[in-house]
């Protein structure tokens, strides 16, 4: 029994991962720019489709397929950026508000759609595998442990970029007041620019990592997005660890409850973290970066 | 108060009632589905209109209600319970619900609120598939059938009708300017002395009713649900889309959306010259349409000239502006 917890915790850590850095990422957005990004979980699907692709066409390894993904995808954040956010950033709060939900959410179906059209609604998995070994009865597969590696350095990473360079910087003085960042000669529109690159790489890292762990189909982004607001709303918005110690709590929880009642339920659990957070403590637990 | 009520309903409107009320008479039995349905998102849209218009708070997840009242009136119509109770049923179950979820939800803001909404489809979506016992699964619950389009037409014009009426007296009444102002500044509503919490809970409540009926209705008249053709995300999102498109805080607005929604909808579905591609990515369509709507058209089709040009003409001009002028206030743009 003790060596099937541990092994599920590990499995909740490894999922908690992923999650985390794509809600980072979403959390940074709406920090920044006040725009909630439902089109957030339909990246992730689109990481994992084309590390899918790029597997089958090429059957790379796949963390350097996730080399490739992660330039695609920043550039991806700079078009998306361009093409719908821009022109509503200017709108009053509450139009903001709508168009951004308005937006987002048609985008968001539109990439659903297409991709359940051009590839199918079928389930796809890239099957990889790596050499396991066993410690102390709890089996652990290299993959597994060199994604978390690679997660936390990825974390460690992005927590000194926001410490120590410009941008950096000047992506936490946006956070802490705009006008001010504003009024010292940041220039908001590029660091914008900047965190959609920064948020969607993150989201196509965390959808090779999925598709490496778990499969993926056209319609898992706004299930997905749901988890990340449930992160996000738990961790407190813009908060590095606290997107970290969200992802993580959810991660385990999804884990024990796919294991004791059954994988369909395990939405309900984000869901059910939700409301209580909502209910118990609705600041959530960390304060910014 | 009869004056301010009823004098603005004269002339055209009562003349629009009376052709629709004659309507079944007249037309061949699919447009009277149409139309049925056309009324079905009025009803939906208006109702959504309470919340996301008027109080401000995006309900992306509205259709829940109509989801929930479906299944509530079906579980209790297979046990061969009358038709008005089986409502009853279903009415309550939805209110109930909308209290309780309404506690937590109302503390969320903007965008958050809009997304857990969503959520609740979703898990619901999932809740259906998987209590089989209950909800029949994926299997979803077959009532008996029987034929009855003109039934359906009279009841679903009549909640469309008590929708928009509501609508309409809203934004002239005590409750309304407590939603507007809520809707413009929570905090300085509350220093005013508006209970905020109540009014909000008051607004999300009352505009799960609308639904509500019409959700019963719906599975009495379609004879079949499933968790698919109540919870989808389609059919969730077809009725913000059409409101988003009208026009949001307008009275107009949900009308206008329906109408001119149903009738794309129906050149997509049937058309004979749109080639098989277009048909499979309606789904792709209605997305780029909201977002088309979202960056170019903010205000929705009743800020539009042509629409304000139309309406004047035909009288109706009244009805245009926004149900109460908003004081979206500034803020520093990014340059």
């Amino acid at each position: 029994m003790l060596t099937v917890l541990v092994q599920l915790i590990l499995a909740g850590v490894l999922q908690g991962g992923t999650y985390a850095l794509a809600a980072f990422g979403l959390s940074l957005i709406f920090c920044i720019t006040e725009i909630l990004n439902i089109t957030h979980g339909e990246f992730i699907m689109l990481g994992g489709l084309v590390t899918y692709i790029l597997f089958a066409a090429t059957g790379l390894h796949p963390f350097l397929i996730l080399l490739i993904v992660i330039p695609i995808f920043i550039f991806l954040g700079f078009g998306y950026q361009k093409a719908f956010i821009k022109p509503i950033l200017n709108r009053p709060p509450r139009q903001l508000l709508f168009s951004s939900i308005v937006v987002t959410v048609g985008i968001a179906t539109a990439i659903e759609d297409t991709t359940s059209f051009i590839w199918g609604p079928t389930v796809k998995g890239v099957s990889f595998s790596m050499p396991a070994f066993t410690i102390c009865g709890v089996v652990i597969s290299s993959l597994r442990l060199s994604i978390l590696v690679l997660i936390i350095g990825l974390t460690i990473f992005l927590h000194f970029y926001l410490k120590k360079t410009f941008v950096g910087k000047a992506i936490r003085a946006i956070l802490q007041n705009r006008e001010g960042a504003m009024v010292i000669g940041i220039n908001v529109p590029r660091i914008i620019t900047v965190v959609f690159g920064i948020a969607i790489g993150l989201a196509g890292v965390a959808g090779v990592f999925y598709v490496l762990l778990f499969t993926i189909g056209p319609f898992i982004g706004l299930p997905l997005t749901i988890r990340y607001i449930a992160i996000v709303m738990l961790g407190g918005s813009g908060s590095l660890l606290g997107s970290l110690v969200g992802g993580l709590i959810l991660g385990v929880a999804e884990t024990f409850a796919g294991f004791f009642l059954g994988a369909h339920w395990s939405l309900s659990v984000a869901f059910f973290t939700l409301v209580l957070v909502l209910l118990l403590k609705p600041e959530g637990l960390f304060r910014h970066v | 108060m009869f004056k301010k009520i009823f004098v603005p309903f004269n002339g055209v409107f009562i003349l629009i009632l009376i052709g629709l009320i004659l309507l079944p008479r007249f037309v061949d039995p699919y447009w009277v589905v149409f139309s049925l349905l056309v009324f079905m998102y009025i009803g939906v849209g208006a109702s959504f209109n309470i919340t996301a218009g008027y109080l401000g708070y995006v309900n992306l997840g509205h259709y829940v209600f109509f989801g929930i009242s479906a299944y509530g009136f079906s579980m209790v119509y297979v046990k061969g319970v009358p038709f008005l109770l089986c409502m009853a049923v279903g009415i309550a179950v939805t209110v109930i619900f909308a209290t309780l979820i309404s506690y937590p939800f109302l503390r969320l803001k903007g965008g958050y609120f809009a997304l857990a909404n969503f959520g609740l489809i979703k898990l619901f979506e999932l809740v259906a598939s998987s209590l089989r016992d209950f909800t029949g699964g994926t299997q979803g619950i077959s009532l008996k059938p029987g034929y009855r389009p003109f039934q359906t037409y009279f009841i679903f014009l009549g909640v469309a009708l008590l929708t928009v009426f509501v609508c309409y007296w809203i934004p002239k009444s005590k409750f309304g300017l407590a939603l507007f102002s809520i809707r413009e500044d929570e905090e300085v509503a509350a220093a005013f002395g508006i209970d905020v919490n109540r009014h909000k809970m008051g607004a999300y409540v009352l505009s799960s009713v609308f639904p509500a009926l019409l959700g019963g209705a719906y599975a009495w008249y379609s004879a079949y649900i499933d968790p698919e053709t109540v919870f989808g995300t389609d059919k969730a999102l077809l009725p913000v889309t059409m409101v988003m498109l009208g026009g949001t805080g307008t009275f107009l607005g949900p009308i206008v959306g329906a109408i001119f929604m149903m009738i794309i909808e129906e050149i997509l579905w049937t058309a004979a010259w749109l080639p098989v591609w277009m048909k499979s990515l309606h789904l792709t369509m209605l997305g780029l349409i909201l977002a088309a709507v979202g960056i170019f058209s903010p205000g929705g089709f009743v800020t539009l000239t042509p629409v304000t040009v139309f309406f004047r003409w035909i009288g109706l001009g009244r009805f245009l502006g926004a149900s109460h002028k908003s004081l979206d206030l500034e803020r520093a743009p990014i340059q």
